[in-house]
C-alpha cells in the first residue's frame, strides 16, 4: 500500500493509496477526491459542522461495495472532534464531527466519498436546523418532474411566508430545504408540516405527486417524501460527491435555474460534476447560506 | 392506556437534558353532554350576544377589556398580552432538589406523567431511579400553553409525576374565615383522639367510587338501549386548530397559486 504523508494545518496526516481509481469509468482517483474536498472545503464545512457523520465508504471504489459507518473509527487521530450520542433508541455512540479541513481529508482519505448529515446539530439532537422535502422520482419519472414539483411547492411555501432552497440530489431527484434555525420546531412538529404539505400537493396534482412511499404509487409520479424529517435520518450533504459512475456532486441551484432546466427539459443537465462545482461555487460563493443564517417559524403548529 | 401527549421537550439540569413527553395523569369524573335545539336536535354553539344593538358579534369585532371602574375598561390588544407571556419553551429545567413532604398539600394543582421520548429511555430510567432511591422531588419550571408554572416531580414506579403548584400568591388565606378562639376542653379533647384513633385506616381509594357517575353512566346505559335516541342533521364539521388549520391554509394557498398559473 503506498502511503504520503501530508502536514495539513499542522497536523500530520497519513494519505493511502492516492492513485487508486475510486472512479475507474472517469479515471478519477483517490487523490483527485482528496482534491476536491480540499478545494470545496470553504463551503462544505459549515454544511457539516457539529454534526454527527455517518460515513459511506467504498474502499475498493463506486463499481465495488460499499459500507456506512455512523461510529467514528476507533483509530482515529486523536485531534478528530467527536460527541456522543445515540444509535436508535438505547445503544450509545461516538460519533464524527466534520468541523475543519483536516477532519474533511482524513474522512476523504477512508474513501468516505459520500458525506451524510441529520438535520439536527448532535447537541440539540431534537430541534433541526431545517424541514426538507426529499423529492424522488419514482420508476418512469424524471427529475425534470421533480423540478416541476419543486416550483410548486416553492410556490404554495411562499404563499406561507418560508423561504426555501433547493439542491439536486446528485442522484435522480431534488431536495428542497426550508431553514428554521430557531430551536424551537421539533422533528414532530416538522414532519407533521410536511406530511401535511405532501398530502395537499398530492391531492392536488395526482397525476404528479405521491405522498406515499410504495413503489406502484411513485410509478410516473415523485414522491414527497416528508418522512426524512426525522431525528433517526440524514441527508446527503450539500457539495457531497455521490458514488456514480461519474464523479457528480449534491449541488445547490437557484430557483431561476430551476425554471430554465424545468423548461429545457433535458434530465442530464441537473447533473453537475466536481469541477464545475468548484468552479460555480468559487464564483457565486454559497448558495446555501441561508441555511444556517435564516431564521423561520413554521405557521399552524 | 393513558391518554396522548400533550406536550414534549426535554427534562434537564446542569449537565443532562433526556427528551421527554407529558401525559395527562388524571381525567375528571364528569359526564358531559351537547346542548341541542330541541326541534331538530341540532348541537347548538355559543355566540356573543350585543344587548345594546341587538345583535351576534363575529370574533373579529370582539376585543378585551379589563374592567377598571364602573362602565369603564381598558382595552388590551392579543399584541400586547403576548408581549408578557413566557416564552414559548421545550424546556423542563429544574432548579432545586427538595423534600417532597416540604410541599403542602394546598400548592397542589394538575398532576401529569412525563414519560420518556425516543432516545432518552436509558438516561430516563436512571433519574427515575436515583430519584426514587434518594427520595428528593425536582422544583422546576414548565412552560404550557403560554402560561409559565412552577411545578414538582418526584419519582413513582416507573414513571415520573410531575404536578403544577399554585403560586403562594394564589393561596387564599384562612385567618379572616376563622371564628375566635375559645377555651379547650381537655375532656373533650382526649375523646376526640380516642374516636381518631378508632377510626384510623390506611388509606384506599379504591373503597370509594364516584357513586353519582356510576348512577349517571347506569341512566345513560339504560338510554342508549331504548330507543331515545335522536339524529342530527348533517353539518360540515366544525375545523379544529392545529393541523386541520395547516391544511387549510394549504389548500387555500394551493387554491390561489393554481389561479395565477
Amino acid at each position: 500500500m503506498s502511503k504520503k504523508v501530508v502536514d495539513v494545518n499542522g497536523k500530520r496526516l497519513v494519505l493511502s493509496n492516492l492513485e487508486k481509481d475510486l472512479y475507474p469509468s472517469a479515471g478519477f482517483t483517490k487523490a483527485h477526491v482528496l482534491e476536491y474536498y480540499s478545494r470545496i472545503s470553504r463551503f462544505i464545512l459549515p454544511h457539516l459542522k457539529d454534526r454527527a457523520l455517518t460515513l459511506k465508504r467504498f474502499p475498493e471504489g463506486v463499481e465495488k461495495e460499499f459500507f456506512f459507518e455512523k461510529r467514528c473509527p476507533s483509530y482515529r487521530p486523536s485531534w478528530v472532534k467527536t460527541a456522543d450520542t445515540f444509535f436508535g433508541e438505547k445503544e450509545r455512540m461516538t460519533v464524527c464531527l466534520v468541523n475543519d479541513l483536516d477532519t474533511l481529508i482524513w474522512v476523504a482519505n477512508l474513501a468516505s466519498l459520500e458525506l451524510h448529515v441529520p438535520l439536527a446539530r448532535v447537541k440539540f439532537r431534537e430541534t433541526p436546523d431545517s424541514m426538507v422535502f426529499d423529492l424522488d422520482p419514482g420508476d418512469e419519472a424524471d427529475i425534470v418532474g421533480c423540478a416541476r414539483v419543486a416550483l410548486i411547492l416553492r410556490d404554495l411555501l411562499s404563499s406561507l411566508k418560508l423561504a426555501c432552497y433547493v439542491k439536486t440530489s446528485g442522484k435522480k431527484g431534488l431536495h428542497v430545504f426550508v431553514p428554521l434555525n430557531l430551536k424551537e420546531a421539533i422533528f414532530e412538529d416538522t414532519k407533521k408540516f410536511s406530511k401535511a404539505v405532501a398530502e395537499v400537493m398530492q391531492r392536488n396534482y395526482p397525476d404528479l405527486v405521491t405522498a406515499k412511499m410504495s413503489k406502484e404509487q411513485r410509478r410516473g409520479r415523485v414522491f414527497i417524501n416528508w418522512s426524512q424529517n426525522d431525528s433517526s435520518k440524514t441527508m446527503i450533504c450539500v457539495y457531497s460527491l455521490r458514488a456514480r459512475a461519474e464523479p457528480i456532486v449534491s449541488f445547490p441551484l437557484t430557483w431561476n435555474e430551476v425554471e430554465s432546466l424545468e423548461s429545457e427539459g433535458d434530465p442530464k443537465k441537473f447533473e453537475i460534476t466536481h469541477s464545475e462545482a468548484v468552479g460555480r461555487a468559487e464564483k457565486v460563493g454559497d448558495l446555501f447560506g441561508d441555511m444556517i443564517l435564516k431564521e423561520q417559524k413554521l405557521p399552524y403548529l | 392506556m393513558p391518554g396522548q401527549s400533550i406536550w414534549s421537550g426535554t427534562i434537564s439540569f446542569i449537565l443532562v437534558a433526556i427528551p421527554v413527553q407529558l401525559v395527562k395523569a388524571t381525567e375528571p369524573g364528569k359526564v358531559s353532554f351537547r346542548m341541542l335545539h330541541n326541534r331538530d336536535f341540532s348541537p347548538l354553539l355559543r355566540k356573543m350576544f350585543c344587548p345594546e344593538e341587538n345583535v351576534i358579534v363575529p370574533p373579529e369585532e370582539i376585543v378585551r377589556g379589563y374592567e377598571i371602574g364602573p362602565d369603564k375598561y381598558a382595552i388590551v390588544t392579543e399584541e400586547e398580552l403576548e408581549s408578557v407571556s413566557p416564552e414559548r419553551s421545550r424546556t423542563i429545567e429544574i432548579v432545586q432538589f427538595i423534600n417532597v413532604e416540604d410541599v403542602d398539600p394546598i400548592y397542589y394543582d394538575n398532576p401529569y406523567y412525563l414519560v420518556p421520548s425516543k432516545g432518552g429511555e436509558k438516561a430516563f430510567r436512571l433519574l427515575v431511579e436515583v430519584m426514587r432511591r434518594t427520595g428528593k422531588a425536582g422544583l422546576a419550571r414548565l412552560v404550557l400553553s403560554e402560561r409559565e408554572y412552577l411545578v414538582v416531580i418526584r419519582s413513582v414506579n416507573d414513571v415520573l409525576l410531575l404536578v403544577t403548584l399554585h403560586y403562594s400568591d394564589e393561596i387564599l388565606p384562612y385567618e379572616d374565615i376563622l371564628p375566635k378562639a375559645t377555651d379547650s376542653n381537655s375532656n373533650e379533647e382526649s375523646r376526640i383522639k380516642k374516636i381518631i384513633k378508632a377510626m384510623s385506616a390506611e388509606f384506599n381509594p379504591d373503597k370509594y367510587a364516584n357513586e353519582h357517575r356510576k348512577k349517571v353512566a347506569a341512566l345513560l346505559e339504560k338510554k342508549a338501549k331504548e330507543k331515545a335516541q335522536v339524529e342530527a342533521p348533517e353539518v360540515p364539521e366544525e375545523e379544529e386548530e392545529g393541523v386541520v388549520d395547516l391544511v387549510a391554509a394549504l389548500e387555500e394557498s394551493m387554491r390561489k397559486a393554481k389561479e395565477n398559473r
